[in-house]
């Protein structure tokens, strides 16, 4: 039986680091080549990260929720046979120690190729070089992933880590992270803990860490200047995902001893206080979406026109057709007419269906309607396109949003179906309300929010009365356009939604 | 004015603003360091002042007029006339354009210059000899210096460059009034470089060499399109001549070698430009008080971090040894800016190009065949001709060939041998497949421009895997 280790691979474009959502399998589960054995949310998607092999797993080495850069080790299967030439094959046995590591568990396959390239030569472009520098690896000890063997950055870090962890288990009892946790309580006795707690807080001006150990001192509210460690790199204390964890967990104990101290001096209640605060990540697609959010509202010059259509008659007419299009298995939604409505109004305001190219110092026209359907979902807004919609039937727009949203929901979707976008309507009423400020897609120059259908006061002919109206809030980029441009398309909108037979020219 | 013994201090006192110094003052500037630049001569160096750039100017000056003579077969007939005195001007522009512009990015990037020279005290103290009498001295307290003195001409026993007759490379490129006969001692790059360049004038140059062969250090075939163009330009060679002595005549000099076998031999010149070789230029600097050591040649050795043997102290370029190269000067100077400024900078490269600009151009980088072989490699070669380009044959330069030299397992990039029309220029794709760990199989599948000449490394690197198109795969 051969180890075989499992990285993390490249998920895609500029991913550097993935969430690991979950494990579908556990140590000891036999798992066949393309079995799913986790699950990885990334920035862009959530991907599922199949087998490669056939086998037994035999250690996970990331828990969920952990953030894990790419490259990474995250598992280790127990697999018969080794197949001439499999790259993954090469893999040190993780329990050696070092220095045995990189001379004993070698198989033919590497010996052969080191032969045959001279000593002092490695093959490594230079930022893979400066990061070797940077982590203090020397890149003659790296195994490349290469073609050929060629070493990239992941290589090296991904061996950089692996030697840490190997310097860090020589002086214990080897553990896995689960047993560590599950034998280490908060605070109670673990030699990690304690020496902690020996050495207070460290008070440093500089402190080195990977990304993924900033972004856990970021999530457990750590200030990593104030990490005790004695590990250095280039001279500089270095802090590790470990340290951060053992001092906010003793962190935390202390906080809970004076609470409890503070409690009982003051002779309270010992009912348990529910928590003041919880921490919920930000990261993956909230991050993104958070990020595009702070790009439009801080670029674009927002402003938001408010109005409201009355369509009693688009009531009455998606009543009639609504059998008719059921008939045919389409549920026709008001979002359809929108869509078309919407359509009329950038054809006669074309400038509301444009960008603004800082760069080249032009307005882009589009003479073509994709329109963006914000849709939330459980991870957060995602916003599918619906291409061409002047070229499409009621019918067809309506099948098409039903399953562009039910993939963005259950987040099938690909990233070429929420690209290409020229405008974007938001429907916020699904969920009650009247008017919002809707964000602008960003660099698109409009967005329109579209309120609850809903009965409401209107004055016809000197008399209150009921009609349904929707309310629509049109956020604009000020740069491009003005409010007077802005309630002309409104108006168009307005009147093709009044009147729906006008959708039909 | 007598300025006095002023003593200021600043965190790093780069000694000379050549392409290593000014490049090293202005990165420690970008990283935040308080930068001194001394420079007792010119900014810019050797490189912008008397080497690489106005021999490219005077060359690309003579090939326009060389060329248009020799377009007959294009059917462009001309019969250009040479001001020298016009092209000097032009090259001065040139060059001032660019000194200038070194002078503007150094006080851009807040580096403070001083002109003067620059001798060690001791490790931590530099004295700063204005030029010019009555100008003084002062001293400054570094905590980091990085010396980058560049080098100079090797002098040949008995042809100073302080007699008339005896021109160094820099008095060559000055001249505007150029010799019925010029000598030119050395066969090296510089003595090829500017032989080509007088013939180009309409210059009879004859050319003595040391050594049996031109461009030493260079393959016999990538050197014979430069000795058959040589050739064809009329200069004459000699080799296996060492220049002995000279005596002036009445219109010139006579010149007399002696070859291995004690004869001698003699030849009548206007003047002779000796193009043996550069040193380093140590000695003035007082290196020694610093605690600095220099070598028998006067080069001083450093770590791959640009460090001397004392730790606060720096060398990059010509002075730090071979090869003698702007390029390798500039990326030394940048690794000692941020190694003093704590980054984890190194000299790493795997390769360094170097071209010379002679007709036809050769340019290489990293292994030859052999060297890969003698590295323990077993190399994979592949060539492609100038004459099977279609671009080459529009310019009408097709001789020379790209060679590259790959190893056979994977078939990663271990160096190129180029000879031909813009040899330089080509040479750094080649430099970046070596860095990059690129394969044959890379730079084949990287679609190249048609029609170009860039096309020939990407036929060389098919050829070496039998796949060439447009060539009989070897």
């Amino acid at each position: 039986m051969t180890v075989k280790e499992f990285k993390l691979p490249d998920v895609g474009e500029g991913v550097a680091e993935g969430e690991l959502v979950s494990w579908q399998v556990s140590p000891g589960d036999t798992v066949s080549e393309g079995d799913i054995v986790a699950e990885v949310e990334t920035d862009k998607a959530l991907v599922e990260v199949p087998s490669r092999y056939d086998g037994t797993v035999k250690e996970l080495f990331a828990e969920e929720g952990e953030i894990v850069p790419v490259g990474d080790v995250i598992i280790s299967f127990e697999v018969g046979e080794v197949e001439e030439g499999d790259e993954e094959a090469e893999a040190p046995d993780t329990e050696a120690e070092p220095g045995e590591s990189t001379d004993e568990a070698k198989t033919d396959t590497e010996e052969a190729a080191a032969a045959e390239t001279p000593e002092g030569r490695v093959f490594a472009p230079p930022a893979a070089r400066r990061l070797a520098r940077e982590l203090g690896v020397d890149i003659a000890d790296v195994e490349g992933s290469g073609p050929g063997g060629r070493i990239s950055e992941q290589d090296v870090r991904a061996y950089h880590e692996s030697t840490e962890e190997h310097d860090e288990t020589a002086d214990e009892t080897p553990v896995t992270p689960g047993e560590e946790e599950a034998e280490t309580p908060p605070g109670a006795g673990a030699s990690e803990t304690v020496s902690a707690s020996d050495s207070p807080e460290a008070m440093r001006e500089t402190t080195l860490a990977t990304p993924a150990t900033r972004n856990l001192a970021d999530e457990l509210g750590v200030d990593l200047d104030a990490v005790p460690t004695e590990k250095t790199r280039d001279g500089e204390a270095f802090v590790e995902e470990e340290d951060v964890r053992a001092f906010a967990e003793r962190k935390e104990s202390e906080g809970a001893a004076e609470a409890a101290a503070g409690a009982e001096a003051g002779a309270a209640s010992t009912t348990a206080e529910p928590e003041r605060e919880e921490t919920v990540p930000y990261r993956g697609v909230r991050r993104t979406i958070g990020e595009q959010m702070a790009t439009s509202k801080y670029t674009a010059p927002h402003v938001t026109h408010h109005d409201t259509a009355e369509i009693d008659q688009l009531v009455e007419t998606r009543e009639e057709l609504k059998g008719t299009a059921e008939e045919k298995g389409t549920r026709l939604t008001y979002m359809a007419f929108v869509l078309k409505a919407v359509v009329a109004g950038l054809k006669e305001y074309p400038i509301l269906n444009s960008e603004l190219d800082e760069e080249e110092g032009v307005i882009r026209l589009k003479n073509y309607y994709n329109i963006g359907i914000a849709v939330a979902t459980d991870a957060g807004l995602m916003v599918p396109v619906v291409k061409h919609v002047d070229e499409k039937g009621l019918l067809e727009l309506a099948d098409e949003v039903q399953e562009l949203a039910a993939k963005a929901r259950d987040r099938s979707i690909s990233r070429e179906e929420m690209q290409g976008g020229t405008f974007t309507i938001t429907n916020f009423g699904a969920f009650g309300g009247e008017y919002a400020t809707p964000i602008i897609n960003y660099p698109e120059t409009a967005i329109l929010g579209l309120g609850a259908v809903e009965q409401r006061p209107v004055v016809e002919e000197g008399e209150v009365v009921a009609a349904h109206t929707l309310p629509l809030s049109l956020a604009i980029d000020h740069r491009v356009i003005d409010g007077a441009e802005a309630a002309k398309f409104t108006n168009t909108v307005k009147e093709h939604l009044a009147e729906p037979t006008k959708l039909l020219l | 004015m007598v300025v006095g013994d002023v003593t200021t201090g600043t965190e790093v006192l780069v000694i000379g603003a050549g392409p290593g110094g000014y490049v090293a003052a202005i990165r420690a500037a970008q990283n935040g360091l308080d930068t001194t630049l001394v420079d007792r001569d010119a900014y810019g160096g050797t490189c912008l002042n008397y080497g690489c750039i106005p021999s490219k100017a005077l060359i690309s000056a003579t090939d326009v007029a060389h060329d248009a003579r020799n377009a007959t077969e294009m059917g462009v007939h001309a019969d250009p006339v040479i001001h020298t005195d016009e092209m000097q001007e032009w090259k001065e522009g040139v060059v001032d354009q660019l000194t200038g512009g070194v002078e503007k990015l150094c006080k851009a990037n807040g580096v403070n210059l001083i002109e003067g020279e620059a001798t060690f005290v001791d490790d931590s103290t530099a004295r700063i000899a204005h030029g010019g009498e009555g100008q003084g001295s002062e001293s400054i307290e570094f905590e980091h210096a990085i010396v980058a003195t560049g080098s100079r001409p090797i002098q040949v026993p008995g042809f100073e460059f302080e007699h008339e007759p005896i021109w160094s490379s820099r008095d060559a490129l000055d001249v505007e009034d150029p010799p019925q006969e010029l000598l030119v001692v050395g066969a090296g790059y510089i003595g090829m470089e500017l032989s080509t360049v007088f013939a180009k004038m309409g210059v009879d140059v004859t050319v003595v060499e040391m050594l049996d062969g031109i461009l030493p250090g260079y393959e016999d075939d990538v050197a014979r399109p430069v000795k058959e163009r040589a050739d064809d330009l009329g200069i004459e060679f000699n080799f296996g001549e060492a220049a002995s002595d000279w005596e002036e005549t009445g219109n010139g000099v006579v010149v007399t070698t002696e070859d291995e076998d004690g004869e001698e031999h003699t030849y009548d010149a206007e003047k002779v430009l000796v193009a043996v070789g550069r040193q380093p230029v140590s000695d003035s600097l007082d290196p020694e008080a610093a605690g600095v050591e220099v070598d028998d040649n006067g080069f001083i050795h450093t770590d791959d971090q640009a460090r001397t043997n004392v730790d606060n102290v720096f060398a990059v370029g010509d002075v730090a040894g071979e090869p003698m190269l702007a390029h390798k000067a500039s990326k030394e100077g940048i690794v000692a800016a941020e190694v003093i400024a704590g980054e984890p900078a190194a000299l790493d490269q795997q390769a360094i190009p170097a071209a010379v600009f002679t007709d036809p151009e050769i340019a290489t980088v990293g292994m030859t065949e052999d060297e890969a072989e003698e590295a323990g490699f077993t190399p994979k070669v592949g060539e492609f001709p100038f004459r099977a380009s279609g671009r080459a044959l529009t310019t009408g330069e097709s001789d020379g060939f790209v060679r590259i030299v790959a190893e056979e397992k994977a078939g990663f990039v271990l160096g190129a041998q180029i000879v031909g029309p813009e040899a330089s220029e080509l040479i750094a794709e080649c430099a970046l497949a070596i860095e990059m760990g690129a394969t044959l199989e890379d730079v084949a599948s990287t679609v190249h421009t048609h029609p170009t000449l860039a096309e020939a490394v990407m036929e060389a690197a098919e050829n070496a895997d039998d796949q060439a198109i447009h060539t009989l795969n070897r």
